[in-house]
């Protein structure tokens, strides 16, 4: 297994650097010179030519590509164009935001499209129950995040004031207090900030993970519908075992292979979500930044964030691959 | 399987409950007296007021940053383009009309300790732009100053090259004319974009990416310590974010994106109001007269008389939420006259084009427009009126950046733009109108001359040295019939910078409709803003 582990890693540094380099060149390919982003209608000749030498867009573009590559390997993206910010610090601030709001969809996302898809998939031959479940799934498809959080903040924020309008809240100090300890010495402040970043949290976690639980729930049903229809299921029916026990032991636990794949998919779908809730929240995060960053022609900053994504995306498949081996005892690696 | 779903509920609503509950939690006592200003708005790309181009960021510039000069109050309204002293005391001007000799105001003192603002910083200030320091943006404009010379700590000779009539205009506390602190900025190098200091009425505390700002009320500030004590500038890209946040209470103060007629409902609907502040960025159309078919004349009358400029204007900003443009150069700076354009008549249009071997119109293909702003819609409405005549226009909608590169390669023939200049005949006709700002790609030109129009070079550089403000306000008038006599330019509308507040929390003494001079900020005066409660 460790060797395996090994190879992937190995494996996954070319790739990083592959989607590094197509980063790079396709930033660059993109018409829209990052000065004339950053100065629009001030940008005169004189300022262009300044503000290219000052941003190093004036050396040839194999020079600034060996540059960018050498930083990297060390974590050095460079300073945000616009911003000024080194990019490893902006990005160590904003992932955070990001990571958290990805797996507290997952969560909701697996706790209301998991259900749905499996009992939608158990029970599709009652049409007053698979025909509900199925409108729901569909729903959730049609309605985008945006206008689903703008209603939740409407509702929630709005009307019963029960959550807070904007922000991420303060991770910043959990992280902090994680790191200095003082999550134990001071365990009540540490739980009020937990909290806090939970309540920020969840209009935004159900805005996104409602949205991306109905394809969890169409790709959970297709699954059940495949492992019920095996033959271990007819046998164990077969054999006179309860129906609940066949879906429990039997069904359930083989489902868990593809539910995995779903999951490793899950992740790239919820990374692109984060821009609209990111934005529609306004919450803190590489989602929207990602985006501004492009708009903007920030080289460094979008450089820098899609590294990361392309990283967290490499590390949640390879996690999803070893964990095939965990739920399936025939799957081994060598 | 009905069991996991009732339990799956019963979490949900039990989290929703207790997450809920969190937010009723009131403030500690201190925080809830103090008197804080919310503002959502855009992130700032930088504090640093040289370097800042964007709209959010010289808005909050204004908080922070005095210059020279300053718009004066008169009549309980902040002028256009009359300016008084502000962190200058007195001026005098030598005979030949080249040398300034500025007194400072004495005991005026920097945020953060950094000690008194003497005639170095202010040296300091000019020449870090002049000398075109890494980052600031704004040295063009102060290229007319020859040398600076530090008499003592509270005066200061300017030295200029020639002459310049909007020598006053150009230090007002604005883009270039805001004075930073020497110490602070040698001391903190690039880290000056992030912890600003300057001699305005609020500090810069912290910031928080992506979330919020936070400055602090300036207990030295010259002017006297404001009555807010702190400003808490968030980060908010959405306007329907920022809407919901005016209605619950989290802000007072919103800088939209764009005001809409559906926006200015809402916002009346819920007991706000809109501070309108001229005269703001103007919406036109240039068209390059040496581009085929635009090169005849009678193209561009008719490509004037197929715009139904007023239907644009009502279309995008119905009533009183813009103006609709009477000259190239705006209503509001000074030398404005207003000017006379071929009215819509597209009968007309058709007429002229055909005169001009266009009986069926032409096509222009590939025309490059901003997704961004007003750019996609004023052009699309343009698009279809111009349909009518048979002007078929083919729209490739393309990021900001990319219609900004795109326009300057000359590539639209016609070139929808907008903006805001100090208010001054000189600086806006030089810039749209200088035959030196023809966009050039042989050259490496990026100029936005983009008529490609050089009929008004004389009177640009006779309007330079010209002392007599009357004569240059004839200078300017005759520069507005030239170009009402070529039709290169096509202004739709005036577009005032906006913000709304809730009058309940936050008031302001100038009057909501115009009542202050805007650039690109639209409080001259933030130390006069008073939360309510």
């Amino acid at each position: 297994m460790l060797q395996y582990i090994a190879r992937r890693l190995l494996v996954a540094v070319p790739m990083l650097l592959g989607a590094m380099s197509i980063v790079f060149f396709a930033m660059r390919v993109l018409p829209g010179d990052p000065c004339v982003a950053m100065m629009g209608d001030q940008a005169t000749s004189g300022a262009l030519a300044d503000c290219n030498k000052s941003l190093g867009l004036n050396r040839p573009l194999a020079v600034q590509y060996v540059d960018y590559l050498w930083r990297s390997v060390r974590f050095d993206f460079g300073n945000s164009f616009r911003q000024g910010y080194p990019v490893s610090d902006y990005i160590a601030r904003m992932f955070p935001h990001t990571f958290i709001l990805v797996v507290a969809s997952a969560i909701v996302a697996a706790l209301v499209g998991i259900p749905i898809g499996i009992v939608s998939a158990l029970k599709r031959r009652n049409p007053l129950i698979d025909y509900p479940l199925r409108i729901i799934a569909l729903l959730g498809l049609s309605m985008p995040v945006f206008w689903l959080g703008i209603l939740l903040l409407i509702v929630f924020s709005l009307r019963f004031d029960l959550f807070p309008l904007i922000g991420g809240g303060d991770l910043d100090g959990v992280m902090a207090m994680i790191g200095s300890g003082e999550m134990f010495t001071q365990p009540r402040d540490f739980l009020a900030a937990v909290a806090d970043v939970l309540h920020h949290l969840a209009l935004p976690a159900l805005a996104l993970g409602f949205t991306l639980a109905a394809t969890v729930s169409r790709l959970s049903r297709s699954a059940m519908l495949e492992v019920i229809s095996q033959d271990y299921i007819r046998t164990a029916r077969a054999k006179g075992q309860r129906e609940r026990l066949v879906v429990y032991k039997h069904a359930l636990r083989n489902m868990l292979v593809p539910l995995l794949t779903i999951i490793g998919i899950f992740v790239a779908i919820a990374l692109t979500g984060t821009v609209l809730t990111e934005t529609v929240f306004t919450r803190p995060g590489l989602g929207k930044m990602l985006v501004d960053a492009i708009g903007a022609r920030d080289y460094p900053l979008a450089q820098g964030a899609i590294t990361v994504f392309t990283m967290t995306i490499i590390m949640v498949n390879l996690v999803v691959d070893m964990l095939y081996a965990v739920v399936d005892p025939r799957i081994t690696y060598r | 399987m009905a069991q996991p779903l009732r339990l799956c509920l019963s979490v949900f609503l039990v989290l929703i409950s207790a997450l809920g509950v969190v937010d009723l939690i009131a403030p500690p006592p201190a925080e809830a007296q103090k008197k804080i200003l919310n503002i959502a708005a855009k992130e700032p790309d930088t504090l640093d007021p040289h370097s800042s181009t964007l709209g959010q960021s010289q808005a909050i510039a204004r908080f922070m940053f005095r210059g020279l000069t300053r718009f004066a109050i008169k009549n309980s309204k902040v002028t256009t383009a009359e300016v008084e002293p502000d962190l200058a005391e007195s001026w005098t001007l030598s005979p030949e009309g080249t040398i300034w000799t500025i007194k400072l105001r004495k005991g005026v003192q920097f945020h953060k300790g950094y000690g008194e603002m003497t005639a170095e910083d202010v040296k300091w200030s000019f020449e870090r732009q002049i000398s075109h320091a890494p980052g600031t943006r704004y040295g063009v404009n102060l290229e007319v100053i020859k040398s600076i010379e530090v008499v003592n700590p509270y005066t200061l000779q300017i030295a200029l090259k020639a002459f310049d009539p909007i020598f006053l205009l150009r230090m007002v506390g604005y883009q270039n004319g805001y004075i930073v602190s020497k110490k602070a900025m040698e001391k903190l190098g690039d880290g000056f974009k992030w912890n600003p200091v300057g001699t305005g009425p609020f500090y810069f505390e912290r910031h928080s990416p992506r979330e919020k700002i936070v400055l602090k009320a300036f207990d030295k500030f010259y002017g006297g310590r404001p009555q807010i004590d702190e400003v808490h500038w968030y980060d908010v890209p959405e306007d329907a974010t920022k809407l919901i946040g005016l209605e619950k209470g989290t802000f007072d103060l919103l800088y939209p994106e764009a005001v809409t007629a559906d926006f200015a409902d809402q916002v009346k609907r819920m007991g706000a109001v809109i501070d309108r502040r001229g005269p703001g960025g103007q919406e036109r159309i240039y068209i390059n007269m040496t581009q085929p078919p635009f090169d005849d004349i009678r193209v561009r009358k008719a490509f004037m008389h197929a715009i139904d400029r007023k239907a644009i204007k009502e279309t995008m900003y119905p009533g009183s939420l813009a103006r609709l443009a009477t000259s190239c150069l705006p209503d509001g700076y000074f030398g404005h006259i207003p000017m006379e354009f071929p009215p819509y008549n597209p009968e007309l249009a058709k007429k002229l084009l055909a005169e001009a071997g266009h009986p069926n119109g032409f096509t222009v293909k590939n025309y490059f427009i901003s997704k961004s702003f007003f750019y996609p819609k004023l052009m699309t409405l343009a698009q279809e009126q111009l349909r009518k005549v048979g002007i078929i226009v083919e729209l490739q909608v393309v990021e900001h950046a990319t219609f900004h590169e795109n326009i300057r390669k000359n590539l639209d023939p016609f070139v929808v733009y907008g903006g805001t200049r100090i208010t001054d005949a000189d600086p806006w006709l030089s810039l749209f109108f200088d035959g030196k700002e023809i966009p050039d790609p042989a050259s490496g030109n990026k100029g936005t001359n983009f008529a490609h129009y050089r009929g008004m070079d004389d009177l640009l550089t006779s309007g330079r040295v010209e002392r007599d403000v009357k004569k240059r306000a004839a200078i300017y008038a005759e520069a507005q019939k030239r170009l009402q006599k070529e039709l290169v330019c096509l202004p739709i509308s005036d577009v005032p910078g906006q913000w709304a507040r809730n009058p309940k929390r936050v008031s302001t003494p100038f009057d909501p409709e115009y009542g202050e001079f805007s650039l690109h900020y639209s409080y001259n005066y933030p130390e006069l803003l008073k939360v309510l409660n």
